[in-house]
This record gives C-alpha cells, sequence and structure tokens, in this order.
C-alpha cells in the first residue's frame, strides 16, 4: 500500500512535467532570446534608461528648465543652460540643455523627473543593460540619452551650422 | 504722530497715524499681496491685489493705498477677498506667455507664488494670447512685453530711486507697455535695479539669461570689490569644472547698507573672476619670459632671494606695495610681513583720499564719521567735490533718497555740474581746483570771494550758503580727495562747529579705507600711529624699524639708483597708475601676486596667481569706515589668496609662521566661510566643535587668525565680532594721531559707472557696456542728465 501510495504521488508530479514539457515556454529566454534585445519583453509603462525626446521637427525637447533636476529625489540631473541662436538652434524653445548628464550610479528611476517635465522632453525608455566595470561610464552625457533623428526626417538631416562644420554626432542607441 | 487703533483680522492694534495700511498688516505679521506696492516709492493702486474689506465701506479697498483711521475694522482674507483676488491673478495670467520652463524668473517670480496662493489654475480666457518678441533694451537688460503685468514697479526705481528716468509708460489702458527712453533702446546707468525689481521675468538680465535657475544656485553674501562705497551683494554660485563658478550677483536679502541698492558694477561685474586672460598658475622669468612653473619652485625662488637681500643689505633694499582691492587681513599681514619678516618700512599702496590727515583733524573727537546707513538719515548733507552718481554710487543713493523720503537738504559744492545738483538745495558752482578756497570762505574768510564767483554763481548764493549751513545741526559732510591735508583740516574744524556734525572722507577703492587702517604707508602704523611711536606693537612683535620708509615714487628712484634689490607687490598695478618707468626696476628681482598679466608683469620676474576678493573670507572697510565680512564665492583652480602667498613666503624665508601669524586654538574660528560654499561637511563639523565649547583649529592660512589682532591692536576696529560674522556691518572710528603727508602723493582713481581700475578692464560686462555706448551717435541730449 505504501509503495503504491508512493508510486502515484511521482506519477502525479511527474504527469505534471510531461505536461509542460509540451507547452509553449513562457519565461524569458534572456539573453539568449531572438532579437534586439535578446529575448527580454517591457510593459509598455517600464522605468528604464531616460530617452530625451525630439519634437516633430528633429529639434530637442529640452528647454534646460532644470525641473527634472530640482524633482530628482537623488540629486543625479546634472545641466547647463544655453541660449538658441539663429545659426544654433538646438531646441523649440528660446534655450536648450547645452549638458545633460544623468548619473546612473545615483538613479534610482523614481519617474518624478518625468512627471515633472513641463515638455515631455524626459521619458524612461526600456534600456536596463547599465552593468559596467567603470562606474565613470554610469555618467551618461546627452547625446546618449537622445532619441534618434525622426525617420521622416532621413538620416542625414542636419540640424544646425555647428553640425556642418563639427559633423554630426554619433547616435548611441539608449542602454548601449 | 500719535498711535490709531484698529481692528485686523480681529487682533486690536494700535499704529502711528498715517501709517499705509498695507505696512500696518505687515508688522502685524498679516500678509497682504501686492505687486505694485514697494516700500520707499510713490504709491500706484495698478495691480489691485492687496484688497480687503474695510467695514462700513461698501466695495473692497486696496490696502496699499489706504491710509489707517481710527477705529478702522479691517478684514484681510474672506471667499470675497480670495475671490477677488483669484479673479486678478486670472485677469494677469490673461496674456501672461505661461513660459516659466523658459523664463529666467521661473522659481523666484511674484506671479508664480500668487498663482499657487489663489488658485487660478484655469481660465476663463480662450483668446489667442498677444504676442511680441523679446527686445535688447541694453547689453544688460532684456524686455519680455508679454510677461509684463504694468506694476510701473521699474518706473519708479528708475524715476524716483536713480532720478535717471530712462523708463515710462506708452498708451493706456489695456494697450499700456513700458517702453525705454530711446525708442527701442536704453540710455541710462545700467544698475540692473529694474530687472532686480520686476515681480515677473519681464525685464531680465543679459548676464545671467538663461544660464542656470535660482534653486539650482548657492547664495552667498559678500561685499562688492569695485567702489568705496561697500555694498553688500549677494553672489549666486555654483560649481564648475574649475572651481566655484559666479553666474549672478544681486541684492537678494536687502539686509546690507545698500538695502534695495547695487549699481552695474555690483550687478554684472564679477565677471573678470573668470575671464579667460586670468593666471592659473605661477610663473617665473626664465630667459627673458615668463615660463609657467609650480608653487614650490616660486616659493623657493621667492624664499631665497628674499633671505638672501635681507641678510645681505638688510630689509630696506626691498619694497612692499599692497592693494586697495585686499582684505583688511592680507593689508593687515603684509605690513606686518614687511616690517616683522623683512625688517622694513618700505611699505605703500596707492593712496586714492588722505586718510591719515582725516584721522589727525578727526584726533580726539568722538562720533565725528558717519557711517554709510548714517548718510541715508542725516538731516542735512553737504558734498564738497567728487561726483558720487559716478564714483560713489551708493552714496548717491543714500543722499538720493534721503532728500527724497526724508526731506533732508542737501548742499552741492562743486566745480562740475554734477547731477546730484538736482536734488539739491543749494549748488554752488565753483572754479576747479578752488574748493580749498571755499573752505576758507565757510570759515569766513570773505577776502576769497573774488575767485569763487562766477556766472552761475553769484556772491549773494555762496553767502547765503554759508548761513545756511552755520544754522544746520547734525549735518553730515562729505568732501573727496580736492581736500587734502591742511585744507580737510580747516574744513573739519569749520564743519566742528556745526552741533552733531559727522564727516565722510572719500576714498575710490573697496578697501582704500582698510589698506590705510591697516598701516601701508611708510611712515605709519596700523591706526595712523607713527612708525616712531609704535611702543605697542613693537612690545606685540618684538621688534620694529624705527625709521620711515619710501614711498612709491622714493622706491622707484632707490631702484634707478641701485639701492632697491627687491619689489614685492601685492594685487596693485603701479606701473600703469604712476607711470614709472618700466626699466627702473631692471636690475631689482619683482615679485608680483596677481589676477592678470598687468601692466607691472612687464617688470616682473615672478608673477604667482592671486584669488581676489570673491575668492576668499576676511574683512572690508568701506570709505565711511564700516567693517562688513567678506565670505568665499568662488575659486578658481591653481589660483591661492594672497594672505596664504604671503604665510607662505614669510615660510621659506626661514621666518617661525606663528610669529606672523597666530594661529591655532582658543578664538572664535571661521565657520566655514573660508572653505567656500561647498564644502559642507568642513562647516559643520566646525559648528558642531563651537557648540560643544571644543576647540576650533584655525591654520595659518586663515585670516579670521589675524583679526583677533587687528581687533586688539588697531584703534575703532573693537567691534563685536559676532555681529560681523552674522554679516551685519558695524562702523569703526577713525583713530590714531595721524600724520600729514605730501598731497602729491594721493592720484584719485577717477573710475565713473562703467570703468573699476584695472579689474574693469577683465570685465564682460562693462566692457559690452562701453563698447555699446561708443556705438552710439553723440547726441546732444543726455537722458541720465
Amino acid at each position: 500500500m505504501c509503495i503504491l501510495r508512493d508510486i502515484a504521488a511521482i506519477a502525479k508530479g511527474m504527469s505534471v512535467t510531461f505536461r509542460e514539457m509540451f507547452r509553449p515556454t513562457i519565461v524569458e529566454n534572456y539573453p539568449k532570446g531572438p532579437g534586439p534585445l535578446r529575448g527580454a519583453r517591457f510593459e509598455e509603462r517600464y522605468r528604464g534608461v531616460h530617452v530625451l525626446q525630439r519634437d516633430e521637427n528633429g529639434l530637442e525637447k529640452c528647454v534646460a528648465c532644470f525641473l527634472c533636476a530640482a524633482a530628482c529625489p537623488s540629486n543625479c540631473i546634472y545641466i547647463e543652460a544655453a541660449e538658441n541662436t539663429a545659426e544654433h538652434r538646438v531646441s523649440g524653445a528660446e534655450r536648450y540643455a547645452q549638458v545633460y548628464n544623468i548619473d546612473y550610479n545615483r538613479c534610482i528611476f523614481c519617474g518624478y523627473c518625468v512627471e515633472a517635465c513641463p515638455t515631455d522632453a524626459i521619458t524612461h525608455g526600456h534600456g536596463f543593460e547599465l552593468a559596467t566595470f567603470n562606474v565613470s561610464n554610469l555618467i551618461y552625457r546627452k547625446e546618449q540619452l537622445l532619441a534618434p533623428r525622426p525617420a521622416h526626417l532621413g538620416a542625414n538631416a542636419v540640424f544646425n551650422r555647428a553640425e556642418v562644420e563639427g559633423g554630426a554626432p554619433p547616435v548611441v542607441a539608449p542602454g548601449e | 504722530m500719535a498711535d490709531v487703533n484698529i481692528t485686523l483680522d480681529g487682533k486690536k492694534l494700535t499704529a502711528p497715524a498715517g501709517t499705509l495700511l498695507i505696512e500696518a498688516c505687515k508688522n502685524a505679521g498679516i500678509e497682504v499681496p501686492s505687486f505694485c506696492y514697494y516700500p520707499g516709492f510713490s504709491l500706484q493702486g495698478a495691480c489691485r491685489m492687496c484688497l480687503v474689506k474695510i467695514e462700513k465701506v461698501p466695495k473692497l479697498q486696496t490696502a496699499c493705498t489706504t491710509v489707517i483711521g481710527e477705529g478702522m475694522i479691517v478684514t484681510t482674507d474672506s471667499p470675497e477677498i480670495h475671490q477677488a483676488r483669484k479673479s486678478m491673478v486670472e485677469l494677469l495670467l490673461g496674456n501672461h506667455p505661461l513660459d516659466c520652463p523658459v523664463c529666467d524668473a521661473g522659481g523666484e517670480c511674484e506671479l508664480q507664488d500668487m498663482t499657487f496662493a489663489y488658485g487660478a489654475a484655469e481660465s476663463k480666457y480662450i483668446d489667442i494670447k498677444n504676442h511680441r518678441e523679446e527686445q535688447q533694451w541694453s547689453p544688460v537688460v532684456y524686455f519680455d512685453r508679454p510677461r509684463c503685468i504694468l506694476c510701473y514697479r521699474c518706473v519708479r526705481v528708475c524715476g524716483e530711486g536713480m532720478d535717471v528716468w530712462a523708463l515710462g509708460i506708452q498708451n493706456r489702458g489695456v494697450a499700456s507697455v513700458i517702453a525705454p527712453n530711446k525708442e527701442d533702446h536704453l540710455e541710462c546707468e545700467e544698475c540692473g535695479m529694474c530687472i532686480d525689481i520686476c515681480p515677473v521675468g519681464a525685464l531680465t538680465s543679459g548676464a545671467y539669461r538663461y544660464k542656470t535657475r535660482p534653486w539650482e544656485m548657492k547664495h552667498i553674501d559678500t561685499t562688492c570689490t569695485h567702489c568705496g562705497d561697500g555694498c553688500r551683494t549677494t553672489l549666486g554660485v555654483r560649481r564648475a569644472d574649475t572651481g566655484i563658478e559666479i553666474v549672478r550677483g544681486d541684492n537678494r536679502d536687502k539686509s546690507g547698507i545698500n538695502g534695495d541698492f547695487l549699481c552695474i558694477k555690483g550687478r554684472y561685474a564679477f565677471d573678470f573672476v573668470d575671464n579667460e586672460q586670468r593666471i592659473k598658475q605661477p610663473l617665473i622669468r626664465k630667459d627673458g619670459r615668463l615660463t609657467p612653473s609650480s608653487w614650490e619652485e616660486a616659493f623657493e625662488l621667492i624664499g631665497r632671494r628674499f633671505a638672501e637681500i635681507c641678510g645681505r643689505e638688510g630689509g630696506r633694499a626691498i619694497g612692499v606695495i599692497g592693494s586697495s582691492k585686499t582684505s583688511n587681513e592680507e593689508n593687515y599681514l603684509l605690513q606686518k610681513f614687511a616690517r616683522v619678516v623683512l625688517g622694513t618700512n618700505n611699505i605703500d599702496h596707492h593712496r586714492t583720499g588722505d586718510f591719515p590727515a582725516f584721522a589727525r583733524a578727526l584726533a580726539g573727537k568722538l562720533d565725528a564719521t558717519a557711517s554709510m546707513r548714517d548718510v541715508f538719515k542725516a538731516p542735512a548733507m553737504l558734498v564738497i567735490g567728487n561726483d558720487p552718481t559716478n564714483q560713489h554710487p551708493l552714496l548717491a543713493w543714500q543722499i538720493r533718497n534721503n532728500v527724497r523720503l526724508h526731506r533732508s537738504r542737501l548742499y552741492v559744492i562743486n566745480s562740475q555740474p554734477i547731477k546730484l545738483r538736482r536734488q539739491a538745495t543749494a549748488f554752488a558752482h565753483i572754479p576747479a581746483g578752488s574748493e580749498a578756497k571755499l573752505v576758507a570762505l565757510l570759515a569766513g574768510d570773505d577776502s576769497v570771494l573774488d575767485v569763487l564767483v562766477s556766472e552761475n554763481t553769484p556772491r549773494e548764493a555762496l553767502l547765503s550758503l554759508r548761513d545756511r549751513l552755520r544754522g544746520e545741526q547734525n549735518l553730515v559732510i562729505i568732501f573727496g580727495a580736492e581736500l587734502r591735508g591742511e585744507e580737510m583740516a580747516r574744513l573739519v574744524k569749520v564743519g566742528s562747529a556745526v552741533s552733531g556734525a559727522k564727516f565722510v572722507c572719500l576714498g575710490d577703492y573697496a578697501n582704500s579705507r582698510g589698506a590705510a587702517d591697516m598701516g601701508l604707508y611708510p611712515d605709519l602704523l596700523p591706526g595712523y600711529l607713527p612708525v616712531t611711536q609704535g611702543k605697542t606693537f613693537r612690545e606685540e612683535w618684538g621688534g620694529l624699524p624705527d625709521a620711515p620708509g619710501l614711498t612709491i615714487p622714493q622706491m622707484v628712484d632707490a631702484a634707478k639708483a641701485g639701492q632697491l634689490k627687491a619689489l614685492y607687490v601685492v594685487g596693485a598695478n603701479p606701473v600703469a597708475r604712476f607711470n614709472i618707468d618700466p626699466f627702473a626696476f631692471a636690475k631689482s628681482f619683482v615679485v608680483m601676486q596677481d589676477m592678470f598679466l598687468t601692466e607691472t608683469a612687464l617688470i616682473a620676474d615672478v608673477v604667482l596667481p592671486g584669488a581676489n576678493a570673491y575668492e576668499k573670507s576676511g574683512t572690508f572697510t568701506n570709505t565711511c569706515g564700516d567693517l562688513q565680512l567678506l565670505r568665499k564665492a568662488g575659486e578658481v583652480t591653481g589660483t591661492k589668496p594672497d594672505f596664504e602667498i604671503i604665510v607662505r613666503i614669510a615660510e621659506r624665508m626661514g621666518f617661525d609662521v606663528r610669529k606672523l601669524v597666530p594661529f591655532g586654538g582658543g578664538m572664535w574660528a571661521d565657520m566655514g566661510q573660508s572653505r567656500g560654499a561647498q564644502s559642507g561637511e568642513a562647516d559643520r563639523h566646525s559648528v558642531w566643535l563651537e557648540a560643544h565649547g571644543l576647540e576650533t583649529k584655525l591654520s595659518p592660512f586663515d585670516p579670521m587668525a589675524i583679526l583677533d589682532e587687528i581687533q586688539r591692536l588697531v584703534p575703532g576696529y573693537h567691534v563685536s565680532r559676532r555681529t560681523l560674522l552674522s554679516g551685519t556691518d558695524q562702523h569703526t572710528r577713525i583713530g590714531g594721531p595721524g600724520i600729514l603727508h605730501n598731497p602729491e602723493l594721493i592720484v584719485p582713481a577717477n573710475d565713473d559707472l562703467f570703468t573699476s581700475g584695472t579689474l574693469g578692464r577683465y570685465s564682460r560686462a562693462l566692457n559690452s557696456v562701453l563698447e555699446n555706448q561708443r556705438r552710439k551717435p553723440v547726441e546732444t541730449e543726455v537722458a541720465a542728465d
């Protein structure tokens, strides 16, 4: 009796195993999955590495109002503002962020900066692979955070004269 | 005036009759909001924010234009009032662009505060806002018309406060607009008062434009380093790659001697500190060329050469030239260094006022000097010589507003038709250089009348001026460098006949008075004590050279004759200022410490990068004798404060530093001011030690370490240290016997509103204003005058 009961218990347990064997996998197969995200999938609301958005003309939305830096509880945003000129137009308003750094050593991904932003310039992307051997790599500059140029303007669209002279900066995908 | 009983929000109060209701509320601790009301200016009643309910009056009344009356019962907050104010804010926001994220006033905007307080978050007005492009009115003034809420504060401060009248109103009603005096630009004193007083971001500063936001900066209150008036200025600082950057200057807390006031130099001309020409590394002349070197190498060389020369030829072969822009502590230390370490009295500085003669004239008189605050309160003022509007802007502001607000009488005697004559009860236009004759006239000598009388100033006018002055009481007498030596003594004698008379002797640079008080003279010790009478100092310092040393021209002669082997110049530019032949010092070893490669650097063998007054702690004495604190605001990597440099040179010469700077425990310590804005940890540590009665350590580089000695030994400087450290100005009386000097040694700086000696040449803001003025065609009609 005792043996039979044990066999039944094992059979019951194994039945679950064999049943699941033939079902599709639901766990993420990160980092060996398919696609650029190597199997990772996100909810829309996921708060990853920030993205600085551009408007429909490809200009930066950020006007360097410092509200994100003021809202930041971990004090990880550093901004230097500058004035747009006719020759050098970076953002849609009178001023733009000449320097925009986020220190991911300190960032707690709380999303307050996104809520504070009056121009919807800063948003959370889905970048999450931040690990590095050197902490100074964790201070992301504006060039690393900026969204790519909108596709309808063409990959080689030039936004201001400084870029013609200096060559367009390489677009770095967020999280890389 | 008699007191009046009123009831404010149920509280029974008494206030002097004639008080405005809004002021009575403020004194009772009740806040009544307002935009257009500003204490000290005429009433406007434009913004309607201060509406309150007064019993038995059918409609709400404006508290800013209502004078309290007996038995008045006032309610300052009720649903009705709240609704009225909310509607006012809504109307103001009707055409306000709401570009707060971009606006420089964002974060310190009164309209933002009111919108928060009265919650007019939604608007009934759906019309499209009337947009106008922003205008640049001058290099430092921008005007954004849609942001303007028409409170007229700028118009009043410019006209009533500054007496410039460069801003006005065009059109009427809803079409009203603030307009500059020259159609599309301003021609004015560029003081920036309109920007400071603007409750919104309609008038913004060109220097601070889009740089940062108010809450991102640390605000350090210190003393301005330009003219001799010693305005309190609050510097907004932030961290930068090269240390701590100064981003903005204003007078945020309005608590200093200057109250609301700052001129263009205090507000914008801090920008010489990060001029690209600033020296950031010691330079040593090698093969005829100034080459960058290390501090160690420079100190080693200077220490060795100074010790060598002192040992071989004695201290008289070394000359020292001090500065009128370094702090009292540095000046005291420098003269102590010269007298004790080098053993010479060859120390001098650029003199801009005859303070030794002033001390001599006032010897034995108590309370005979006026502070900057006294000038604002005096019932009568006499200004002889100088042009305060250009050379002493704060003094002019005090005089103007004293006349305007207190109806005091102003007597102006000048060889030029200076602007202050417009406030004057009587103005005597005398021929140039006849100030001394005028003093003789005031003394009762009628024989000089012939010289003084001119077309503009008839004989009777001069005589009636004299009679009126004789009839005054508590007169404040202000005089410039036109009066020196015996003539000054004579004026003081004449003036002292007026009961309660007080005097102000004008010096031109930020610490001209302090340099004089601290004894940067070849024949005077600190406190105007002749070197021959220096018993206390001899005992304190253990020895002192007896013979008076060389003045600057004598140093030049001695160098030409080959007797002066070394020259040590601290923060001065004698080559340009005294037009010295650069080859005079060809054979001398010249050490210079300054911020820039000035003309003097041409002859220097070693140039050390010094720090300016915004980058160190210490004290300044303004031209009236008000002692004020300097707090460290900025920092430029690579430079050192002059105090530290002097101590290090003494140490390298093999001198026991403890004898120079009495550092260590047991004294009032620096509470972090000298370590700068960003070092919170060190400050808290020091405060904690202080709070627990433990010993705080002073380093030999801490200026506070020598302040004790100054307060002990220099007459007039026994002021409360606690009050001083809290940032409040304190008046020092001028002490000591004083001496008569050769008046030729005094060279007035002759700066105007837009120049500031060597510093001004390196200020972008001042240069841009000057350049802008040069570009304009010369017009016969001058707006500001």
